[in-house]
């Protein structure tokens, strides 16, 4: 994997676009609640107005600043996606490290109950636990990350198994490095490219979780969310308010998944040796 | 002896999730602090009288244990709706068909229609075409249904009014059969529309790789040197070959799906187990919310195994292999 994957990537159109597209979004994440003028829980405005200069997009039914709750909005959709592809990422690549490593009947256990934990249909998973113990979105994102994690600790397992086997680790491992060691220095660093693909289609199929589970009513009415903004705006379709409150959301949250997949799919192509003829 | 083998591991791994699965929907509610059906129904807007409450704290905190709970699932014992004043099966059971009617339909549709632009595209590999076809797709991989849903209903529904925005007929209409066929096709349009656009660019592209990749192989290479049509060098000697991983990745996709499924059917109310779903989730009718959510998942395990056979059917050498 010691190749010149920098220069390939920064050549990617769908790459560039992407990661544009994500850092645009990101930084409106991190700093937009800063550059908003109003609080989004402040509901002292006169509701469902029309944009005017005070209210770029208007005010939604609770007389709330559009704009304001947008911003907030990507913000807490952005930090679950992030959540959860963390977590995810790190526990599919302990397990899948673990199993590679131990091999025999630890490796059997591991894959097979990453079987059980990828057949099980996440979201009905995630829609029972909201329903009855409402958690916050944190929790709802560590969960996700708990039924995410096999398919991350699948394609690590199966790249370590190769690994374990290639002359430089049968070196190090004759040269007296233990198994801590030769895990840390050597076959975790040479992952590397594994974790940012699984990193990306992550955090894309948990903005997407959200969203939907925000849209069927399972956050917290009171939170921020794109799924929710978008959940309430359809609710006053009849009025004359797609273009300032209901389309918003519908934006980002497609740039949002939009970013994510050009840089899944620029990423998978690259590292990918397989698919890298496809291209 | 050899059948055995090949089966019991799938079949235990599926199994496994189920019992999971119901063993969650039967430990979680109990695991609830304090008397949570008052909680939960005070914030719902379901008044509950007195008899009904205890049939509710029945039903949650009785003390049967988890195999008689195992049997109730078997008989359609599923707990009775308080806020649809029906029983929760009966009520599944009503919303099961329109569901399987959208989901099939777009599936099946996506498949089809993404194996062939996929095949043709590897095909044709390098014209503009090609490459305007993938640019295309990879952008639609990348909007979620519930942008490209509530778009289509905010144009064609709404603004130009030439589908219906609601339902999946025409309720209390005099209608002959034909008709009637005609007014579920006219209302079927708009979502399933929305699932094909959410389906498609990813079982496109998967065609695409696989085919691109089969292309490449000596046996395509020999068809051609012998002759024969490209059109059955295409599809009787590649295509099958890349037919496989549209199959493989039918399970992990299936999620995805299912997901989508519940958004659009909100987005268009149409009447099946996601809008089921989302009254049930709305009016914190908890029975229900269990059924839909155990059945839908126990569903997909099943669907999930089947797939695992036609796996085996299309390609022998996944049989033959372990």
């Amino acid at each position: 994997m010691h190749l010149d994957m920098g220069g390939q990537i920064g050549k990617d159109p769908w790459f560039i676009t992407g990661i544009s597209i994500l850092l645009l979004l990101g930084f409106l994440a991190v700093a937009g609640p800063f550059l908003v003028p109003y609080d989004p829980y402040d509901i002292s405005f006169s509701p469902l107005d029309p944009p005017s200069a005070d209210h770029w997009l208007g005010t939604n039914d609770g007389g709330m600043d559009i704009l304001s709750e947008l911003v907030f909005s990507l913000r807490n959709t952005v930090i679950f996606g992030i959540t959860a592809g963390t977590a995810g990422l790190v526990l599919g690549v302990i397990t899948g490290l673990f199993s590679a490593w131990a091999g025999g009947w630890a490796d059997q256990v591991v894959m097979r109950l990453a079987d059980v934990v990828l057949a099980l249909p996440s979201v009905m998973v995630l829609i029972l636990l909201a329903a009855f113990f409402q958690p916050s979105p944190v929790v709802l994102a560590l969960a996700l990350a708990c039924l995410a994690w096999p398919t991350t600790a699948r394609g690590v397992r199966a790249q370590a198994l190769t690994l374990k086997n290639s002359l430089h680790i049968k070196a190090a491992q004759r040269m007296g490095g233990s198994g801590r060691y030769i895990i840390a220095r050597h076959l975790m660093p040479e992952l590397f490219p594994l974790y940012l693909i699984n990193f990306a289609a992550k955090t894309r199929m948990a903005v997407f979780m959200e969203a939907s589970l925000a849209f069927l009513g399972l956050f917290d009415p009171g939170e921020k969310s794109l799924g929710l903004m978008i959940n309430y705006a359809l609710q006053y379709y009849y009025l004359d308010i797609w273009y300032n409150w209901l389309m918003p959301p519908i934006l980002l949250l497609s740039l949002l998944i939009m970013g994510a997949t050009f840089v899944t799919v620029s990423l998978e192509k690259i590292f990918d040796p397989r698919l890298r003829k496809t291209v | 002896m050899h059948i055995w083998k090949k089966w019991l591991t799938p079949v235990l791994v599926y199994l496994s999730a189920a019992l999971v699965m119901a063993y969650a929907s039967f430990r979680l509610p109990t695991l609830l602090p304090g008397d949570f059906v008052t909680a939960m129904y005070a914030g719902s807007d379901v008044t509950l009288n007195a008899e009904q409450e205890a049939s509710l704290r029945s039903f949650y905190q009785d003390t049967q244990g988890f195999p008689e709970y195992l049997h109730n699932l078997a008989t359609l014992d599923w707990g009775y709706s308080h806020a649809f004043m029906a029983p929760v099966s009966q009520l599944f059971l009503q919303a099961l068909p329109w569901t399987l009617l959208l989901m099939g339909t777009a599936h099946v549709l996506s498949t089809l229609l993404g194996f062939f632009l996929g095949v043709e595209a590897a095909w044709r590999r390098g014209s503009l075409m090609e490459k305007a076809g993938v640019g295309m797709m990879t952008v639609l991989e990348g909007i979620p249904e519930i942008c490209s849903g509530v778009l289509l209903l905010l144009v064609f529904a709404l603004s130009l009014g030439w589908f219906p925005a609601a339902g999946a007929q025409m309720a209390y209409a005099d209608h002959t059969t034909g008709q009637w066929l005609v007014d579920v096709a006219l209302h079927l349009t708009l979502p399933l529309a929305t699932l094909i656009l959410a389906y498609l660019p990813g079982n496109f592209l998967l065609a695409r790789a696989g085919m691109v990749m089969v292309l490449e192989s000596f046996f395509v290479v020999t068809a051609r040197a012998k002759g024969l049509p490209p059109r059955r060098v295409r599809y009787a000697h590649a295509a099958r070959n890349a037919l496989l991983p549209l199959v493989t990745r039918f399970g992990l996709r299936f999620a995805f799906m299912i997901t989508g499924a519940l958004v659009v059917e909100t987005i268009f109310s149409y009447p099946g187990l996601g809008t089921l779903l989302f009254n049930a989730i709305a009016m914190r009718d908890l029975p229900l919310v269990q059924g839909i959510v155990l059945f839908s998942a126990i569903m997909v395990l099943v669907a999930n195994l089947g797939m695992e056979y036609v796996y085996t059917l299309l390609d022998p050498r996944v049989g033959h292999a372990s």
